[in-house]
This record gives structure tokens, sequence and C-alpha cells, in this order.
């Protein structure tokens, strides 16, 4: 599908690529449907959660060293701001530079709802400008004023040239996508559409751009990359407006997770030719080799790949197949992001555990380019299948697969999921860390995570005994897509 | 004096709500009843002919200029015949929301305490179609029971009439509110009055009134007056007089059923096409 960069509104994930939230069935037949067309997404008539793509797409800016965020609607909406300020700071600290990106909000009261509050919009505007001096503005929208139409756009247009940066409207009501991750695309978009400039003529790069949540492996991934003469620019945690003003001209884009780098990585090709390396991602042997050698296609680096693998894999396989001897034979059930589950469930195919059921938050059909995303193409031409269900981190769902089952093992890559496995008697792995997999050497740490946490089950065993937990007989009973609806067609 | 009456009047944009609530509301009060109006309209303009012109500051207007520690007498004036006229108000044009607004004004005029136990008849007077919860408003949450949908035997103004009859529909299943009937502000076209009739039976209320065209209802709003306060003697005048009483005579309150689009399109082939189309002139 085509990107408009002349709109700055993002169609939801739900439009774009048909992503869903709910389905209950195999592999299989998910990914049959999703090719044939007929996959339909059902809504549930009971939800426990929900998350906001506005925290998620502001999150991501307000990542980036030094810029403003300036979200124009009632102070509840800016309730993300406290954590995403703490977390920049942590992460600059944690990199050694400093961010001093402000996320201001507008505190739209009653009366600004009525009669509109642009006016005022544009003196808030201003007057962060001239205090705080920021890189780059990001106006967004919230709720209330997506409601009333506030013109946001005709306020960035008509203060453009007062303010001497980048400044861009973000349109990202909470209500537009029950997909978290369409605030992924809306920041994308964002960037792509006031900061990043064409490339410059006569420039010669050797980078590589690298959309990555919280760039924890950087030292290493430089380390590595020299080898082969690219250097990555890790977007956009600490990252500079300057630097993401020349990401057009790498020599390629990549990123850790499918689901967080696929807008960018496709309109950086499209719009200006910048390859995007579409293989499964790094995670484990197979997806870390396939991965550095579709970099060493595209940036024409093929030789100095393959003797680096040849290296690595006679330092790391001797000790990895030890490992896995001991995790032979075991079940596991595992709850991530899409961008995830279906590369970890490989990852866990490939150390000899059994996969028997995969929750994925929600599931993108097809990615921008019109492809099955590579994660499960790769499963399906392996032959892997398991009982699977699209589940926007409703916990109910996710107990009920837990206590049917009753797998050796838990795995989750978001915080409080892994506890409830936990209560439940379920030895469980947080998979927090994106690098946690990435490559050789990871790969074997988290082999051995896996080992440990399998190894004595006293502690889950004990907590099982000693906790009630809130569901029913009845509810362990019923089937795990007892709440979903089919939706209209 | 018997109980407060709300009413709320609806009906396709341009229609006459305006023109008709304030003649009826001249109706009854020459008929000795204690009356309301408060307009739910940005524009402002529901009671120019009771205060003879726009005299009236907004409350949303008070609010935002003087905040919301407010009087009553700020926001209501006392018009023709000792009505009381208040007027919503709302943003410009183009921004903010007007929808939002109404709940305010609305809200504010409660908490204010406009609702008398002297009043016979209080009237919400709602700008055009009911595009959104706000526009509802007068008839949620208790207070507008009764309403009545102004329409002409034109089909935008029967189309508009049916939308509405949906919102009703809507806020009849869990509150009291009821349609009391249409009134027809007549444009004159052809068989308006078998259309009006055959159109209110199917959404199973009756026309309330037929009121007829006349040209002294321009020049009385020329006059920034109502009719009955304009011509008094007047055959329009004795319109409004009929339509008061039948007002206060009606009994008959229903769920409206509203119907598809293709039964209105029937409806308005039997009635409204008196001749072939090709026999159209100007």
């Amino acid at each position: 599908m085509a990107i408009n960069l002349n709109n700055s509104n993002v169609a939801t994930r739900e439009n774009r690529i048909g992503s869903i939230t709910g389905y209950l069935g195999s592999l299989h037949d998910l990914a049959s449907q999703s090719e044939c067309g007929t996959l339909k997404g059902c809504s549930r008539c009971f939800s426990q959660s929900s998350t906001c793509l506005s925290s998620c797409a502001l999150g991501q800016l307000s990542a980036i060293r030094d810029v403003a965020i300036i979200h124009h609607g009632p102070a509840g909406c800016s309730v993300a701001a406290a954590g995403s300020y703490y977390l920049d700071k942590v992460m600059a600290k944690k990199r050694g530079v400093t961010n001093d990106t402000v996320y201001v909000g507008t505190d739209m009261n009653e009366n600004d709802t009525i009669f509109g509050s642009t006016e005022q919009l544009k003196k808030i505007v201003l007057e962060v400008n001239k205090r705080y001096s920021p890189k780059a503005i990001f106006v967004t929208s919230s709720c209330a004023t997506g409601i009333i139409g506030e013109d946001i756009d005709s306020v960035v247009d008509e203060i453009k040239d007062q303010v001497n940066v980048p400044i861009v409207a973000v349109h990202c009501e909470g209500f537009k996508s029950r997909i978290w991750a369409t605030g992924f695309d809306v920041s994308d978009h964002a960037v792509l559409q006031s900061i990043v400039k064409p490339p410059r003529e006569g420039i010669k790069s050797n980078k590589i751009n690298f959309k990555n949540f919280y760039e924890s492996a950087r030292p290493e991934i430089i380390e590595m990359f020299k080898n082969f003469d690219l250097e990555p620019t890790f977007l956009y945690c600490n990252s500079t407006v300057e630097e993401l003003s020349h990401i057009s001209e790498a020599l390629a884009t990549t990123c850790i997770c499918g689901t967080l780098g696929n807008y960018l990585g496709n309109a950086l090709e499209e719009k200006y030719g910048v390859p995007y390396v579409r293989s499964i991602n790094q995670c484990g042997i197979v997806g870390f080799e396939t991965w550095l050698r579709e970099i060493g296609k595209v940036t024409g680096r093929s030789e100095k790949i393959e003797k680096y693998i040849k290296e690595q894999r006679e330092i790391y396989l001797p000790k990895i197949e030890e490992v896995k001897k001991e995790l032979k034979g075991l079940k596991a059930v595992i709850g991530m992001g899409p961008g995830y589950t279906f590369e970890v469930s490989r990852v866990l195919n490939e150390l000899g555990i059994e996969v028997v059921w995969a929750l994925a938050w929600h599931y993108d059909k097809k990615y921008e380019n019109g492809d099955v995303p590579p994660s499960m193409k790769y499963l399906l031409e392996n032959d892997i299948d398991f009982g699977t269900s699209i589940s926007d981190q409703q916990n109910y769902e996710v107990m009920n697969v837990l206590n049917k089952y009753q797998p050796d093992l838990y795995l989750s890559r978001h915080p409080g999921s892994t506890v409830w496995a936990i209560k439940n008697g379920t030895p469980a792995v947080y998979v927090a860390d994106e690098y946690m997999i990435f490559g050789y050497k990871h790969t074997l740490d988290f082999a051995n995570s896996i080992l440990d946490s399998i190894r004595n089950r006293s502690f889950e065993k004990n907590l099982a005994k000693r906790t009630k937990l809130p569901y029913t007989d009845w509810w362990y009973k019923q089937s795990v897509g007892e709440f979903l609806v089919q939706e209209k067609v | 004096m018997g109980e407060l009456r709300q009413i709320a009047i609806y009906g396709k944009g341009g229609i006459g709500k305006s023109t008709t609530t304030q003649n009826l509301t001249a109706g009854l009060v020459e008929h000795g009843k204690k009356v309301m109006v408060v307009g739910c309209d940005p524009k402002a303009d529901s009671t120019r002919l009771l205060l003879g012109g726009l005299a009236q500051k907004t409350v949303l207007d008070t609010i935002r200029e003087e905040g919301e520690d407010i009087s009553l007498d700020r926001i209501m004036k006392e018009g023709f015949g000792g009505t009381k006229c208040v007027e919503s108000g709302g943003p410009e044009p183009g921004v903010g929301c007007a929808g939002r607004g109404i709940i305010t004004s609305i809200n504010m005029l409660e908490n204010l305490g406009a609702y008398t136990d002297d009043l016979d008849y209080v009237f919400y007077d709602v700008l055009g179609d009911v595009v959104c919860g706000g526009f509802a408003m007068p008839i949620r949450e208790g207070k507008a029971k009764e309403i009545y949908i102004v329409a002409s035997g034109e089909m935008m103004a029967l189309y508009a009439a049916n939308n509405i009859s949906k919102g009703i529909q809507r806020y009849a299943r869990t509150g009291g509110v009821r349609l009391g009937g249409i009134i027809c502000n007549s444009r004159n076209v052809d068989r308006e009055l078998d259309l009006l009739r055959a159109f209110s039976k199917e959404l199973g209320t009756k026309l309330l009134y037929f009121v007829p065209r006349d040209n002294v209802v321009q020049h009385a709003e020329i006059n920034k007056k109502t009719v009955i306060e304009y011509k008094p003697e007047s055959n329009q005048a004795q319109e409004y007089r009929n339509l008061a009483q039948a007002v206060i005579e009606n009994k008959d309150f229903v769920i409206p059923t509203p119907m598809t689009q293709e039964r209105l399109e029937e409806i308005l082939m039997e009635y409204g096409m008196m001749e072939l189309s090709d026999d159209y002139k100007i």
C-alpha cells in the first residue's frame, strides 16, 4: 500500500493492513485465512484490558532527544507524560547522553471543548518554542480534540514560519484503533513528514537504520557491524533530530521487531529507495543468520558476513547444543506482541521446546508491502503448527490457556503477564529486553535462562499453593474464545 | 397551575422551528400560561421575536467571560407577555463542539434553578437534525418529555423528521420521552396535508396542526415580533392560537415507529407526485 506523506493522518492498522485483535484457532488456519482474505477479526463481549495508541506514539516520539511534544487535550490525556519523561531520562543516562525533551499537555477545559482552543494552542506552541528551544515540535491530538475536530494542521501551518525547527501535526486519537501498535506508525509518519530530508547529493554512507526500542545491545551491535564496515543508527530512543534528518541516506533499514519497524522501513524504501531488510528477526540462530545474510545481500557485504557467521558458529553452536539436550521435550505457552510471538515460537522450536499455544496481542494480516509477516511465513514453510489465539492482553484468556495446557513454561514480553503464570504454578521467563535472544550469544543466554527457570520449580509450586486466583472453575472449563463475538462483515 | 410540561421542538434546518415555537409560545401566553424558551442553537436566534431582537447574552458566552459563578438574571431575559428567554449559544461556525455546549448550558440552567415552580411550559428549540449526543440532550435525563417535529411536504423535511424519530425512539426505550405529533409549517406543496397525515400515521403519531403559509409571518419577523404581537387580529395569529390550543389539549404521546428509506419514498410517490416529473415547469 502506498504511503502518503502529504496527509498528516495515518490510516489505522485495521484499515491499512487488516490487523485484528480477536481470533481462536491454529497457526495454519490463521495464515491460510489471511492469505485467502477470509480472516475477520473478532471483538469481545467482555474485555479486561485495552491500551491507547497515543501513549505508544508519543512514547516513541518523546524518546527522540531535545524535542517538544505538545499534547493538545484535557490533562488526563497526558497521563503517559510522567512515564515517558522518566523512561527517556533513564535511557539517556544509561547511554551517557542527555535528553531535554519536554512533554507538555494543553490542559483543555470545558470551554475549550465547546468553543475550540486553537488560539491558545498557538500561544502554547510559541511559548514552548521560546522557553525550551526544542529541535523539533510535535503538536498532537487527543480524543477530545479529535472529536471536536480541532484543526491542529492549520495551527501548524500558520506558525511554521515563526518556529525555525521542524513542526508537525500528529493525529493520535486513542479511539481510532484497537491496536496499540498503530501508534508506532503514527510516530513514524510524523518523523517522515517533518524531520527526514531527501538524501544529500554526493554523500556515501555506510550507515544502516536500526529501529529498536531501548538500544540495550548498542555497543555490541556497533562492534559487530564494524566487521562489515557498517555503522548502525539506532532509532528512536536517544536519536537526535540531526541523525533522523539523514536516515534517507542509509544503505538499508532493519528492525528488531516487525511490528515496530514495518511502517518506517517500507516508507523509506518507497520514498527514498532505502532497502528494507524483510527477513525473520535476529532471535535464535536461524533468525540471526538469515538476517545477517539479507543485510549482506542488500549492502554488498556477503563475504564478510559469511566469515563472521563461520567464526561465531564455532564458538557458540556446541554450547547451545549442550543446553538443548536439557530443554528437549519441554512444553511452552507464549504471549507476546505479534512481532515477537511468531519469532520466539521459532526459536523455541529450534531449541527443541514444543510450543503448545501462542497468544499474540494482535495480528497483522500482511505488512505494508502486501506480504504475510516473514516470521509467519517461516513457520508455515517449516510445517510448524500450534494452537493460536489473538488476544489484546486479555489476562483471563492467558490464564485459561495456562490452566488447560499446564505447560512447563510461559514466556511473555509484557510486565505483569508472567507474574500471573507464576501464581498459576507455571515457571515463566520474562523476555523483557528486546535483545534477550539476539544472535548466538544471547540465544545461548536465553536457553540457559529457560533452564534456570524450569530446573527448580518449587517457588512457583509453593506460590500457587498459597494463591487464590480470581477465576472460577467454570471459566477454566470454557473455551478460550468464549467471549469472542464474530464481527459483522 | 398544572405539572410542568417540557417540550422539545425538532425539525430540519430552516423549516421554521424558531418561528413556530415563538408564535406558539405567544399563543400559550394569551392562554395565561407561564413559558420559558431555551434556544439550543449556536446562532442564538430562538428568542428574537419574543425579545424584539437579538438582545440576549448566551449562557455559554456568559460562562466563558464571567466563570461559572453567575446569577440566573445574567442569562435569562423577560420577553413578550412575561416569557422567560434563554439562549444556550455556542461556538463560531466550524470550530469547537456545539453539542457539548448544549449539554453544558442545560446543566447550568438546572444548577441555577431556572426551572421554577410557577412555569407551565419549557420549550427547547433545537438546531436542525439530531446530529450528535449533544443535540439529544433536551430529551435525555428526564428533561423534555414531549417532542413535536416541525415538517413540511418537502422530501428533505420528512427525511429529517424520520431521522429525528430514530433518536426519539432510542431515548424512549430508557426514558419517558414521547412524540406528541407533527406540526406542519406549510410550504404550499401539492397535497401537503394528505402527505403529512399519511407520514404521521406511518410514524405512529398524528398531524397535530397544519399551519398555513402566510406572508404576515415574514413581516412580523422583519419587525422582530411574533404574529400575535404584530397583527393580533390576523388569520395567522388565530392559527397560532389554535396551535397553542392543540398543544394544551394534546394527550397522545407515542414512541415513534421510524420507517425505512424505501417506505418513506413510497409515501412520497403516492402523495407527493401529482403529475409526472417531466411536466415540471419553472
